[in-house]
């Protein structure tokens, strides 16, 4: 049974998840692209610029055809989601903001949103993304 | 010791050798070395060693610019393999010290013009040496001295600029070092004769590297002879410049070449995604009914909007070399961008927690017109007991020291898609989670807001309200019970 939680703590344990995903995810994202889909459930669903890509299969084709990018990050932000509304399933709302600049396009802003969920291994518990949301800022200009 | 500079004044040279036992392309050798050095420099006479390379620059501060240099480049392959870099003084290079005085650069200039056919661009120079009019007024040019190349070169830069053509052959040629300064001078060369010189290695021709030759003319030279067969001859010239297409006058098969096609095509961008019909209309409902009361009615009513342990925070962009953009200085107090914010108790204190302090906080800041056309909307996740949406839109300052300006937004709503009522009125959308990113707006945004004109009620117009319009205020502002 799980001991009951301050606030405080869930707090400070979606900051650090956040963080070390936020991490984890831009350099796996600029640097090691084929593998980018381990940080996502299988039922994970994308919406890039108003573009669906659900499940794994799709994401891996949608990241294959990506250009290469560069991110920087210059906004982080996250909060716990309460348990009322994830039926218990620990989860975090990260935020981010930035530059992005995709191989032969130039740079441009972004806003993203992701929702982590706790999934427990026998050995530790890893942080997979269920839903992810991109968008560029200008993203009606091209 | 001191040399004068080309143009006269007292200048110190220095040479710089670069010594590793791999050959390096120079074009790549000269861009890693100036992308580690703080001064920009010219390399001079630059030529390559059995163990390295060597060139020249002018002016001490140069000198101990790129001495920092040393051991920072790495071999493009294995990263491990440091290049060390050797700078000390030195006599000048010899294209400088035996620069050709003005008269003789100006017979070399006519004499030049005359075997230059501008209809080709092309620059036959074939037996340079054993030119009349060179000869006749006792000047000897020898390609192969760098004097005599660097001031070819230098006549070719500033009159046949766009040169396609060049003709080289027979001129005792056995290095081509000096030559490979036409990468800088005249890189439009596609078609280069170099036959019957003196080359001995096809190493010489990768000094060439980087011209995009189509045509090229080596037989007469040493190196020929140095292939077991033509098709490792062939393979060899075409390693080093893969578009070639004539080798020797003779026409090469096309080559077969291994093109990683990288993509650079992004998908196209749309608007708005809500997953279904039904959805969209909730979802737009909420936001009209959020944003009536947030712009135009008591902040205090949001209250019905949110869950008792509801969480709110607000960030606004942290750009390091602009650390307080005054313009967004009435969200600083609580901008909770993580990364600004390091301390772990305010990053605690700025997540405002339950309804009542969201609202208080929402209360406190600037007031606000939100342009509802401008709105796009990601439906980005949905269960039966949650509902993720990103709002992105622009809104105006209407009050207050930024009264005027625009902003533009992102809000990310978590909501328990429950339903509550409270008189007839009923509310379909409980708010567990509200994160609030807020920038200036660009300037088209900016330029877009409000394109479609709305009236402005004021707090004191409230009867100018629909009676629909007062209903939602008048159940806001009392707490629901909620029905699941």
């Amino acid at each position: 049974m799980a001991m009951p939680m301050d606030f405080k703590t869930y707090v400070d344990q979606a900051c650090k998840a956040a963080e070390e995903f936020v991490n984890i995810y831009y350099e796996t994202m600029d640097k090691r692209r084929r593998v980018l889909t381990r940080l996502y459930l299988d039922k994970a669903t994308l919406i890039w610029n108003g573009n669906v890509v659900t499940g794994l299969e799709a994401l891996a084709n949608f990241f294959d055809t990506l250009p290469s990018s560069e991110f920087q990050v210059n906004m982080l932000d996250c909060q716990p989601v309460h348990e009322q509304a994830t039926q218990a399933q620990t989860t975090v709302l990260v935020v981010t903001s930035g530059t992005v600049k995709f191989d032969g396009n130039r740079q441009r802003y972004f806003n993203q949103s992701f929702l982590l969920t706790a999934q427990s291994t026998p050995n530790n518990t890893v942080w997979k993304i269920a839903s992810d949301c991109f968008r560029f800022q200008d993203w009606a200009s091209s | 010791m001191q040399e004068n500079t080309q143009d006269g004044t007292p200048g110190s040279w220095f040479r710089v050798t670069i010594t590793s036992r791999i050959k390096y392309d120079r074009i790549w050798l000269i861009n890693s070395i100036q992308r580690h050095c703080s001064v920009p420099f010219t390399p001079v006479d630059f030529h390559f060693m059995h163990d390295g390379a060597q060139f020249f620059v002018q002016e001490a501060s140069t000198a101990s610019a790129l001495m920092e240099v040393s051991n920072k480049i790495c071999d493009e392959e294995s990263r491990k393999v440091c290049i060390p870099v050797f700078v000390s003084p030195s006599a000048a290079p010899y294209s400088v010290r035996d620069k050709l005085k003005p008269e003789e650069m100006e017979l070399l200039k006519l004499t030049l013009s005359k075997r230059f056919d501008v209809s080709q661009q092309a620059l036959d120079l074939r037996r340079l040496c054993d030119d009349p009019d060179l000869l006749g007024h006792d000047i000897d040019i020898i390609l192969n001295r760098r004097n005599c190349m660097a001031a070819t070169l230098q006549i070719i830069k500033k009159n046949f600029p766009e040169l396609l053509s060049l003709n080289l052959s027979s001129n005792k040629l056995y290095q081509l070092d000096g030559l490979s300064d036409i990468l800088q001078v005249a890189p439009t060369v596609k078609i280069l004769n170099l036959s019957k010189n003196k080359l001995t290695s096809v190493w010489e021709l990768s000094k060439m590297q980087g011209l995009k030759l189509e045509e090229l003319w080596l037989q007469g030279n040493p190196l020929c002879g140095t292939f077991p067969d033509q098709s490792t001859y062939v393979r060899a010239i075409r390693d080093r410049f893969p578009k070639l297409l004539r080798l020797d006058g003779q026409e090469l098969p096309s080559p077969v070449t291994v093109d990683v096609d990288t993509p650079c095509v992004l998908k196209p961008c749309k608007g708005s995604y809500f997953g279904s019909d039904e959805l969209k209309s909730l979802v737009l409902q909420f936001l009209q009914q959020f944003y009536l009361i947030h712009d135009y009615g008591d902040r205090r009513c949001l209250v019905a909007f949110y869950h008792e342990e509801a969480c709110f925070s607000l960030t606004i962009p942290f750009h390091p070399e602009d650390p307080a953009p005054s313009s967004l200085c009435e969200y600083f107090k609580d901008n909770r961008n993580m990364k600004k914010l390091t301390d772990p108790h305010l990053r605690v204190q700025l997540l405002k927690h339950t309804n009542r302090v969201i609202v208080h906080t929402l209360c406190v800041l600037p007031k606000t017109q939100h342009d509802l056309s401008s709105f796009v909307v990601d439906t980005w996740f949905q269960t039966e007991t949650m509902l993720c949406f990103s709002v992105s839109g622009v809104f105006k300052e209407v009050e207050g020291s930024s009264q005027g300006c625009v902003r533009a937004f992102t809000r990310t709503f978590i909501a328990n898609p429950a339903s509550y009522s409270r008189a007839h009125f009923s509310f379909n959308l409980c708010i567990m989670n509200d994160e609030l990113f807020v920038r200036d707006a660009s300037p088209s945004e900016t330029q877009s807001v409000f394109s479609i004109p709305v009236p402005t009620p004021t707090s004191s117009s409230m009867h100018t309200l629909s009676q629909e319009q007062q209903d939602i205020m008048q159940a806001s502002s009392t707490r629901p019970e909620v029905n699941l």
